[in-house]
């Protein structure tokens, strides 16, 4: 048998343009998310809230059914709102949202960084914002589905189940907050979660960080409001600005008495310096040899 | 697809960390063929190749290729394969996986990216594997599987910064063959490497840096040509030693003249090669020496790089 020579055959078709490399980052980080050991698990744990709400929504038009079972609770189950308001806003669900930003987010940049995979990246056709934007994306899909996904189902069930268009026409504005808030929502914890993570090449640091971050604010919010009892502290805390304004934008009544403009802008802020990080950290790969 | 003779062309380059001098005054143009970048550790490779790859944006200067600036235009990266000196993997992936999702970043579709990801792995071996962790993968494997990146997309250029660090010899000859068939199809390859006799393998034409600038480049033997500071040696093995010895020693142009009639060979180190070699040629034939053999032990890159670099 002849020893046959093994060379390269070049591809001689076209070279393709349509896909755009953000979708490609995207995609691969959320695949390499949901391979994760306990992701599947967290994930599915915080769409529990959701199925809850859903019975809740179910249990209201047929709370003559359930009279027996559910005396005291009429008045938790009015949907309007507060209800809305009630999922949207609830500390379990951002506290779950927190999980899943560990563990679909923190090795996103820093593993990258770590395995000094950004020259690989960089010396493709991509742009920083193709890759920023590929991340974020992928953090944003896991948040949507938490966020945006069980608000329009809230909605669909809640119109199958009255049969009418009574909450629509009661509070025509609902479809627009669930929208607008799950897209800032989306927004923010993907972006603070992008900036934590380009700040170290360890996941377990960036991990680390994600959390500390969130629950120390808080903390230092709780020392500072029993010693002072000033509401205004609440802007210290990532997650009563983000109930601040979960609340104003569902229409129900804020927690504490501070205008949630100010909530807004301190998120905003967030947002905006976590850009400029990220534009700045991602092309940080000048190493001197 | 054929190379169109993409042509990477630097200009008054220079890069300096801070205070630090990465590279200075760098002008050069580095046609089709492959050429071999030199240099010591902390020469400047490492950042001349970050610089034409994009990933570094000059202090002063401009590079380009194909006429193209390549700072800020991905687009250009179409055209050129990158294969990084450091490890670039997630461990957590398939070699099939890594190599699929940097093929997706071309916009290929998925029968393309699959055909062009199986063919890459095919060349470098690794299709039995492909479906494996990377996180099992030797040193060798790896350092394949990023060779396979660097060619999946076909570029008309190709940097390879160490391409062959880590690769067992038959993987070596491997590499070597195929980065040799790039050269043929006039592709532009630059390879980077501090090992000489990989250079020395793959090409003949070299860029040599030294602290941040470029000492030398062209053809090896040109460059050693143009080495007057240093005399050449030449080596004349034959049974009349001390008759060739004594015949030369008197030439204005021959500097030193050693003998080892036990071993039958007279070394000369002469400042003018061509005239030696013109005189030597005429002595045997005249004089009807018997030379069995000519060498020039300083004719090669490692003397090159060690008298331009000054070791």
């Amino acid at each position: 048998m002849a020893i046959a020579e093994r060379g390269y055959t070049h591809w001689q078709g076209t070279l393709g343009t349509g896909r755009k490399p953000w979708r490609v980052i995207a995609g691969q980080s959320i695949r390499l998310a949901w391979k994760r050991k306990y992701f599947k698990l967290a994930f599915f744990g915080a769409l529990f809230p959701a199925l809850f709400f859903a019975g809740g929504i179910y249990v209201s038009e047929r709370i003559s059914d359930f009279k027996e079972m559910m005396r005291g609770a009429e008045k938790f189950l009015q949907i309007n709102p507060a209800y809305f308001q009630a999922y949207f806003g609830s500390s379990f669900l951002l506290f779950m949202m927190m999980v899943i930003m560990v563990g679909a987010g923190a090795g996103l940049i820093s593993d990258d960084l770590r395995h000094n995979a950004l020259p690989l990246y960089f010396s493709r056709p991509l742009r920083k914002r193709d890759y920023i934007g590929g991340k974020f994306a992928s953090l944003a899909f896991f948040l949507l589905l938490l966020t945006l996904a069980p608000g329009l189902i809230f909605i669909v069930l809640k119109l199958i189940f009255a049969g009418s268009f009574k909450l629509l026409a009661d509070y025509p504005w609902l479809p627009f907050s669930f929208i607008g808030w799950s897209i800032f929502l989306s927004s923010f914890l993907s972006l603070y979660t992008l900036l934590l993570s380009s700040l170290g090449r360890n996941r377990r640091f960036t991990s680390i960080l994600i959390l500390a971050v969130y629950f120390l604010s808080t903390a230092f919010f709780g020392i500072f409001f029993g010693i002072f009892h000033e509401p205004a502290f609440c802007l210290i805390s990532i997650e009563m600005n983000l109930r601040q304004l979960s609340a104003a934008l569902m229409g129900a009544k804020p927690l504490f008495n501070v205008p949630w403009i100010y909530s807004l802008l301190v998120l905003s802020a967030i947002m905006g310096a976590s850009i400029l990080v990220l534009r700045k950290k991602i092309r940080g790969t000048e190493v001197i040899r | 697809m054929n190379g169109n003779g993409l042509t990477i062309r630097a200009e008054k380059l220079g890069k300096w960390y801070g205070n630090v001098l990465g590279l200075s005054d760098i002008s050069i143009e580095i046609g089709p063929g492959i050429t071999g970048l030199l240099g010591p550790n902390g020469a400047g490779k490492s950042t001349f190749m970050k610089l034409i790859t994009g990933q570094l944006r000059p202090s002063i200067g401009t590079v380009t290729i194909g006429g193209r600036p390549v700072w800020n235009n991905p687009e250009i990266f179409r055209r050129v394969g990158f294969c990084p000196e450091q490890d670039a993997f997630y461990d957590d992936m398939t070699g099939r996986e890594f190599l699929a999702g940097l093929l997706g970043l071309y916009g290929y579709g998925p029968s393309e990216v699959k055909e062009r990801a199986d063919r890459a792995l095919d060349f470098v071996e690794l299709t039995e594997a492909a479906d494996r962790m990377i996180r099992g993968y030797s040193r060798g494997m790896r350092q394949r599987l990023k060779i396979s990146q660097s060619l999946a997309h076909e570029p008309e250029i190709l940097i390879l910064d160490e391409p062959l660090n880590g690769l067992d010899p038959l993987s070596k000859r491997k590499v070597i063959r195929l980065i040799k068939e790039y050269r043929t199809e006039g592709r532009t390859v630059l390879v980077s490497s501090h090992v000489l006799p990989e250079i020395e393998a793959l090409t003949q034409s070299i860029v040599l840096v030294h602290q941040g600038k470029i000492l030398a480049e062209g053809d090896i033997h040109h460059i050693r040509g143009l080495i007057d500071t240093h005399p050449h040696i030449v080596e004349v093995r034959t049974e009349d030693a001390r008759k060739l010895a004594v015949r030369f020693a008197g030439e204005a142009d021959v500097l030193s003249v050693k003998f080892d009639e036990a071993e039958g060979t007279v070394l000369f180190e002469t400042r003018n090669r061509d005239r030696f070699f013109e005189r030597l040629t005429r002595t045997a034939a005249g004089e009807d020496l018997d030379i069995e053999e000519i060498t020039s032990p300083d004719d090669n890159l490692q003397s090159v790089f060690d008298y331009l670099v000054g070791k």
